[in-house]
């Protein structure tokens, strides 16, 4: 490598260093800029949703009063990112805010831009901008694009038609439930969790009726959901349906039935009926299950244990003696592991 | 005139407080964090104070303990978005707590209560 060649390879460097650098500093600026121009947003929305919700009677502020306000600081359709962050701070303050400011924020929400930005987001390509174009409305109750949400709810991609459903339960509540034998997908446990929890936040209080109207359903994950909403609404007079399920063709509907029957006490007579059901269960830890449940919620029954002493699997015949030891039927165990032993004479050399 | 501190991090609950406050006819001095008291300010008895127990670098009931160690007042509100029934629980165990006000917050409680002091 001559002097020349040299030469220009370091300047070449140098080159790059200066871009290197000049980028690094028109980055620094633009984030400079970006950030305080988030912070104008934030402290001009704060200080407009607290003159909202508490308005001076002497110095009132009008919708237009808001919006000319927000378009001063780069709320505008043209400025998307500016448009997206404020529809951060709205659901923000939305999840913040309960009682009667919760529905003075609605109103306020429904006068002001976003602009239509997350119903467009919902005919995007991507999926990722389509659920979360549908969490933003249902976040924001945007009740009027029910209709427009609602042709999701048997969407391909999994998280698009998660908050789809989502969204039927925010808006219809209880109603929302109808739409359950319709579902093509799967729901899976996180899904049916959600639904519920959702359920139970908007709409405490039950509406059978809805509930009742599904109990026909063939779909598994159906079944599992509507056990789950029994059990987190401790809705006594429906546990009908579960104990119906104990003993359930399908593994995970038997599994969650098991679950949510733990939450409730039963009459003697559905007991009786839950230990009949105990017999077709396939499963032997389902049995182990259920035979706990049993034990810890009905009165020593030394017949039911002794009929399973004798059983086939050693797992549930070591828990039934175990139960038969400690409560009082010693000499019916020791009987049962005497009777073991092969009826030969001792020898004694 | 009675004085009101309000302490939260979170810009949009601070401003809303602060408006629900003064509205109240009550002094209100609103502030992000314990850093942003005055001197004068800690010289100060509050009537109320209305703080957040979470912030950087210092456990919630720790913050509690400094609140009501450093500064005068008579009623200590929390206003938090850890409603969680362990924290409330160790909270009200603490002495010289007079409410607690968990995200979602109903403001017309904290309304009341300031309206209440007020008559």
């Amino acid at each position: 490598m001559n002097e020349i060649s040299l030469l220009f390879f370091i300047k070449i460097l140098v080159l790059l260093l200066v871009v290197c650098w000049i980028s690094i500093g028109v980055s620094m600026f633009y984030r400079r800029i970006r950030t305080s121009r988030l912070a104008l947003i934030e402290a001009t929305f704060a200080d407009l949703v607290s003159r909202y919700l508490y308005n001076d009677p002497a110095n009132p502020l009008s919708v237009q009063q808001i919006n000319d306000r927000l378009k001063k600081t780069g709320i505008r359709p043209a400025n998307r990112n500016n448009v997206q962050y404020l529809i951060s701070l709205m659901i923000r303050t939305q999840r913040s805010i309960s009682g009667s400011n919760f529905t003075k924020l609605q109103k306020l929400y429904g006068m002001i831009p976003p602009y239509g930005v997350s119903i467009k987001k919902i005919s995007s390509w991507n999926w990722y901008r389509q659920a979360r174009g549908i969490r933003e409305i249902y976040e924001m109750n945007q009740v009027h694009y029910l209709d427009e949400v609602l042709k999701y709810r048997n969407d391909k991609n999994i998280y698009v038609r998660r908050e789809a459903q989502i969204a039927m339960v925010v808006f219809l509540g209880w109603e929302s439930l109808r739409f359950l034998p319709y579902l093509k997908w799967n729901m899976t446990l996180w899904q049916q969790i959600k639904v519920v929890e959702k359920l139970y936040d908007f709409y405490p209080q039950p509406d059978l009726k809805w509930l009742q109207k599904v109990y026909g359903t063939e779909r598994s994950f159906a079944k599992r959901l509507l056990m789950r909403i029994i059990r987190k609404f401790e809705l006594q007079s429906e546990v009908e349906f579960i104990m119906k399920h104990l003993a359930d063709e399908d593994y995970e509907v038997r599994e969650t039935a098991i679950y949510c029957i733990n939450t409730f006490s039963v009459s003697s007579a559905s007991m009786a009926y839950i230990k009949n059901e105990y017999d077709k269960i396939p499963d032997a830890t389902q049995k182990l299950q259920l035979m706990n449940y049993i034990y810890e919620n009905s009165n020593m029954d030394p017949e039911f244990y002794l009929e399973k002493l004798y059983g086939p699997n050693e797992d549930i015949k070591l828990n039934v003696a175990q139960i038969l030891w400690n409560n009082g039927y010693k000499e019916k165990v020791q009987e049962f592991y005497m009777q073991q032993f092969p009826k030969s004479s001792l020898y004694v050399g | 005139m009675k004085k009101v501190l309000v302490i939260q991090e979170d810009l949009i609950i601070l401003k809303i407080l602060e408006r629900l406050v003064s509205l109240n006819n009550y002094e209100c001095k609103a502030i992000p964090s314990l850093s942003d008291l005055s001197i004068e300010d800690q010289e100060s008895n509050f009537n109320f104070i209305i703080t957040d127990i979470l912030f950087e670098g210092i456990a919630p009931l720790q913050f509690v303990a400094q609140v009501q160690e450093i500064l005068t007042h008579e009623n200590l509100l929390i206003v938090t978005s850890m409603g969680q029934d362990k924290i409330k629980q160790e909270i009200f165990a603490l002495s010289g707590i007079s409410g607690f006000y968990a995200v979602p917050i109903d403001l017309d409680e904290i309304d009341a209560t300031l309206k209440a002091y007020n008559e």
